[in-house]
């Protein structure tokens, strides 16, 4: 009796499956797979979606994707995918597929109220470079913006920032990653001064503490909460600890789950820090070698519109807003703050927020002592129905493992911490537990930020697609680092604007109030990602302006363009991106983007054609820039350049990038259909790739060379990646002498990233003046930072609390997971999570439609009260990446007024049935 | 046909009845089994890939299952072009109108 073809798959596939995830199997079986896969080509991948950064294989066949499977030697999943990964191969297919540029028309011309009619490439170029030209005449430099992502591939994002800084002489260019990771970046840059985090993932076995902050990683990086499964069930005294504001699935296998209220965070960091310094926890020889304690000011404002915001918010919204300029200290804050409660506080540091300087460890120890367990339980208990013994309990417990000096620790967060009024704080202040016990970048030890999208670090980050960032952590005020730009750039000095652009919340406020006039939107949906939305729809819709959105499918934010340019998605194109652990990991191209649809890098190119140095490189006025730009075409030409060469010419087709020629034989078969559709022989992805490359090397953020990464059996490195013994070796750990060839030898620990720095010393209330300064080499900063309350909080009116965020099931916005059936059904629209009591008083039941309504807008959503989210009385939890419940309409435009990144996570509403 | 490879991780005491309650399940074939680790191989196959879902969840909710992840996904068969937009995309005026909700 012989096999079917049906069964002989199902052998096949279950052999792969276990082989895959390193199980042994039958030497016939390994036999039958092949034969099953007989005409497949297999290459190594990386998964569109989270930060994880976990690997795929994909396998193709006559132009198509046939099969998925996890990587069995990617470090990061070992073989497996979560719900989101296992769809990688599906996203490109969703019959609602952008293939063709849509622009606004009536009567063949751009109507901006017109409908969107197909037209050529050649057209919607043509459109875009009249309204750039338009924009710049009007505006100059300023008047032109890009909304860049996390997800864009590294070249990606080092095009557009080239093209923006270098060519348009523009820094209005910034990623949706400030939404999602711009507080552990200042976080980062203050405490270390170098981006991105020490430890890797493998801490994971080697602790004996998960402690989640404001993640749930259950849902929102899987593959990762199955490694802690994993450590959880095999080692013995592994606790995990689940710390959020509603109960979730990471409090399934949590051996303890603290409920705090929104912002209560602040305050057990403190009581942590208290406990630390009382107990003598403190590892005095780490502390005195390799720290230095520091604060900076409270009167920092909450990220609003700094001017004029009357003429644009409606009096509701006025109501939190005023908070901008003054704030009223609460019960809370003046015990934390050392202040009074009911005095006004005059937001003097609201333009200047990232101010600091050092202080003494007695001053430290001053300022936790208020966080006693009574204070902090009284501030940040987040379920009232939960005994106060019972949550002063837990407290200790928290305490009792970061006080542990035999315990190893992990503290992980998402946007928990990074989506919060006090964002870079909180992050800070996570760095200040682990430093205080020495227990930083060990295996096994260490404060970890994860990240939300999958080249945050790689691209958004590392490459500096930001409105202050150059690559390799370098930023457009510092000369030095300007200086250096243009070297590797090859531009005449001062053609880098040393003016700040504007992030993304700004570039949002620059196109409502006219002072931006252009904007090219990629790989992101800003019209749905940005909180209090409405005012952002109007002002695309409404105002005389030019929105561009390349996108693969119709979201939001290509709903209210003018121009939708169709993309190129993963497979399609050759990329690399950067995860949440230094990791740099490539693919190539696996199929042929459908129809018209383009790489985003191919559209940059075919724009930065149609302009030329005559057009960009005289001198500029940029508002706030005294003498604006110079003019640096006289400079140019003496460097050889033609006023008439193109932008494509000098920043991208350059005579030495021009030497990296496509075919080449990395590809292995591959195609690269941008290389065919530019037509002049070089390899755009790789020569931008080794030009940037530059950048990192030689100060600790070294890559190793397009060629090494796509090397058959590696699957990515953790950078810095230096060579040794003629091999490019990673760094597992940084700033650990063990790890890391950064580090100073005999130091033990080195944080060399402050090398050279030195910051004004003071005590609590202000610094003592400029010319005492403590000399920062070597060390990282142990910040004190006080309890904030949040700006707007729960009244008589709107008595609930609303935080946003995800489901496993959907990545962002759902323009790519919706598609996918599989993932709409299993999820098909956003609810709001009520707990049950708040539901009965007001007269909900389970399914009902309500509105979620807040001070700036309203939505209609159907209510939970049971599945996998456990709110606790006070508080709703509504998803963000369903349309039909765009619930950025209510949420708040606070930001962190450090890191400019929006706090999603509290605001208050009120829910009553539609 | 929508196969899929799911790994699936068991109390190795309960590996057993595990196997058992996964056989039972329509579509589910157990096929390699670790004793010594308590992971097993399932291949489940199911109409449609909506049907593929719920047989994932319905292998979690098992007894005694620790966890259970795809690892293989087969596309080569489905040449199917699911029009499973979700309703309120697809009831848009074209694929491109500014959807009145967006402009209140």
């Amino acid at each position: 009796m012989g096999l079917t073809r049906r069964d002989f798959l199902k052998n096949s596939i279950a052999a792969s499956a276990a082989l895959t995830v390193g199980m042994p199997v039958a030497r016939e079986a390994e036999a039958a797979v092949k034969a099953s896969e007989a005409g497949w080509q297999w290459d190594k991948g990386v998964c569109r979606f989270c930060g994880t950064g976990c690997g795929i294989m994909v396998a193709t066949q006559g132009g198509r994707i046939v099969a998925t499977k996890g990587d069995p030697d990617a470090p990061v999943n070992r073989g497996l995918n979560c719900i989101k990964g296992y769809f990688n191969g599906k996203i490109n297919y969703g019959k609602d597929r952008l293939t063709q540029p849509l622009l606004r028309m009536t009567n063949g011309k751009f109507d901006k109220k017109g409908k969107f009619v197909p037209v050529t490439w050649e057209k919607a170029i043509d459109i875009m470079e009249e309204k750039m030209r338009w924009a710049l005449k009007e505006k100059g430099p300023t008047g032109i913006s890009i909304f860049g992502s996390g997800q864009y591939t590294i070249h990606e994002g080092y095009a557009a920032a080239k093209l923006m800084k270098a060519g348009f002489r523009s820094n209005n260019i910034d990623p949706n990653a400030r939404h999602c990771m711009a507080s552990a970046v200042v976080a980062f840059m203050q405490t270390f001064g170098i981006d991105e985090p020490q430890g890797n993932y493998d801490d994971i076995e080697h602790t004996d503490t998960a402690v989640l902050w404001g993640s749930n990683m259950a849902e929102m990086h899987p593959i990762l909460w199955s490694r802690i499964t994993n450590r959880r069930l095999t080692h013995k005294g592994m606790k995990v600890v689940n710390l959020t504001t509603f109960g979730n699935m990471s409090s399934d296998i949590a051996d303890l789950e603290i409920v705090f209220s929104p912002s209560g965070d602040l305050a057990i960091q403190n009581f942590i820090a208290r406990e630390i310094v009382k107990r003598d926890a403190i590892d005095h020889d780490f502390v005195n070698k390799h720290t230095v304690f520091a604060t900076g000011p409270y009167d920092i404002g909450y990220g609003f519109r700094p001017k004029n915001v009357e003429k644009f918010a409606s009096g509701a919204e006025m109501e939190t807003y005023k908070n901008e300029k003054v704030h009223v200290i609460d019960k809370f804050e003046a015990i934390a703050q050392r202040k009074q409660a009911g005095e006004a506080v005059e937001q003097k540091n609201a333009a200047t927020p990232m101010k600091d300087w050092a202080i003494s460890f007695d001053d430290f120890k001053a300022a936790v002592e208020p966080y006693t367990l009574e204070f902090t339980a009284a501030v940040a208990k987040g379920d009232p129905d939960e005994p106060m013994d019972k949550f002063k309990a837990k407290l200790q417990q928290l305490a009792d493992f970061y006080c542990d000096k035999n315990r190893k620790i992990v503290s992980y967060w998402t946007m928990g911490f990074n989506q919060h009024q006090r964002g870079s704080w909180v992050n800070e202040q996570a760095y200040m537990n682990h430093l205080l016990t020495g227990r930083q970048c060990q295996p096994g030890n260490g404060a970890f930020s994860l990240t939300g999208q999958p080249s945050a670090c790689g691209t958004a980050r590392e490459v500096g697609v930001f409105a202050h960032r150059l690559p390799a952590d370098m930023v457009v005020m510092n000369p030095k680092h300007r200086a250096h730009t243009e070297e590797i750039w090859k531009l005449p000095a001062g053609t880098i604007n040393p003016k700040m652009g504007s992030h993304f919340v700004k570039i949002m406020r620059d196109l409502e109030d006219g002072s931006c006039l252009f904007n090219l939107t990629q790989v992101n949906n800003p019209w749905q990602n940005s909180a209090n939305t409405n005012h952002w729809i109007k002002a695309a819709r409404n105002m005389n302006n030019f929105i561009v959105v390349a996108d693969a499918y119709p979201g939001v934010s290509a709903k209210v363009a003018d121009l939708i340019l169709p993309a190129a998605m993963i497979n399609e194109k050759w990329g690399a991106y950067g995860n949440a652990e230094r990791r740099t990991q490539v693919w190539r191209q696996q199929i042929l983007p459908p129809g018209q649809a383009r790489g985003d890098t191919w559209m940059l190119l075919e724009l930065s054609k149609r302009f030329k140095l005559k057009d960009v490189w005289g001198a500029q006025k940029i508002p706030g820039l005294e003498g604006g730009l110079p003019d640096v075409l006289p400079a140019a030409k003496a460097m050889g350049y033609s006023p008439e060469s193109t932008l494509y010419d000098v920043l991208f087709a350059t005579p030495e990038n021009k030497k990296v020629k496509w075919p080449d034989p990395i590809a292995h078969g591959h195609g690269n259909h941008i290389a065919d559709l530019l037509k002049d022989g070089w390899f755009p992805e790789k020569a931008l790739f080794e030009e940037y490359r530059k950048f990192g090397s030689g100060h600790g953020h070294d890559l190793a060379p397009f060629d090494v990464y796509h090397g058959d059996k590696v699957r990515g490195l953790k950078w810095p990646v230096v060579q040794k013994d003629g091999k490019w070796v990673e760094t597992p750990w940084r700033s650990n002498e063990q790890y890391d060839p950064y580090v100073q030898k005999g130091m033990g620990f080195d944080f060399y990233g402050n090398n050279g720095q030195k910051m004004m010393a003071g005590n609590l209330d202000k610094p003592s003046g400029p010319d005492k300064k403590v000399d920062i080499s070597h060390k990282a900063k142990i910040y004190f930072r006080p309890y904030a309350s949040p700006v707007e909080k729960p009244d008589a009116n709107y008595d609930l609390w609303l935080c946003t965020g995800r489901v496993l099931e959907h990545w962002h916005s759902g323009t790519m997971t919706r598609r996918v059936p599989e993932l709409h059904r299993a999820f098909p629209n956003a609810v709001c999570w009520i707990n049950t009591k708040d539901a009965e008083s007001r007269g909900l039941k389970r399914n009902d439609l309500v509105w979620v309504e807040s001070r700036r807008g309203k939505v209609q959503v159907r209510i939970e009260t049971g599945g996998r989210n456990r709110v606790p009385r006070g508080l709703v939890y509504v998803p963000w990446f369903d349309e039909s419940v765009l619930i950025n309409k209510v949420t708040l435009d606070a930001t962190c007024p450090l890191s400019k990144e929006t706090d999603y996570k509290k605001c208050a509403v009120k829910v009553y049935k539609a | 046909m929508n196969l899929s490879g799911i790994l699936v991780v068991a109390d190795r005491d309960w590996q057993t009845a595990v196997i058992t309650a996964l056989e039972a399940l329509p579509g589910v074939s157990v096929h390699q089994v670790d004793r010594s680790t308590g992971r097993l191989i399932a291949v489940q196959e199911a109409d449609d890939i909506n049907a593929e879902i719920e047989g994932l969840r319905r292998i979690k909710a098992a007894p005694h299952v620790i966890m259970a992840e795809m690892v293989y996904h087969y596309l080569a068969e489905d040449n199917t072009e699911y029009p499973a937009l979700p309703p309120e995309l697809a009831a848009q005026d074209g694929s491109c109108a500014v959807p009145a909700y967006l402009m209140d």
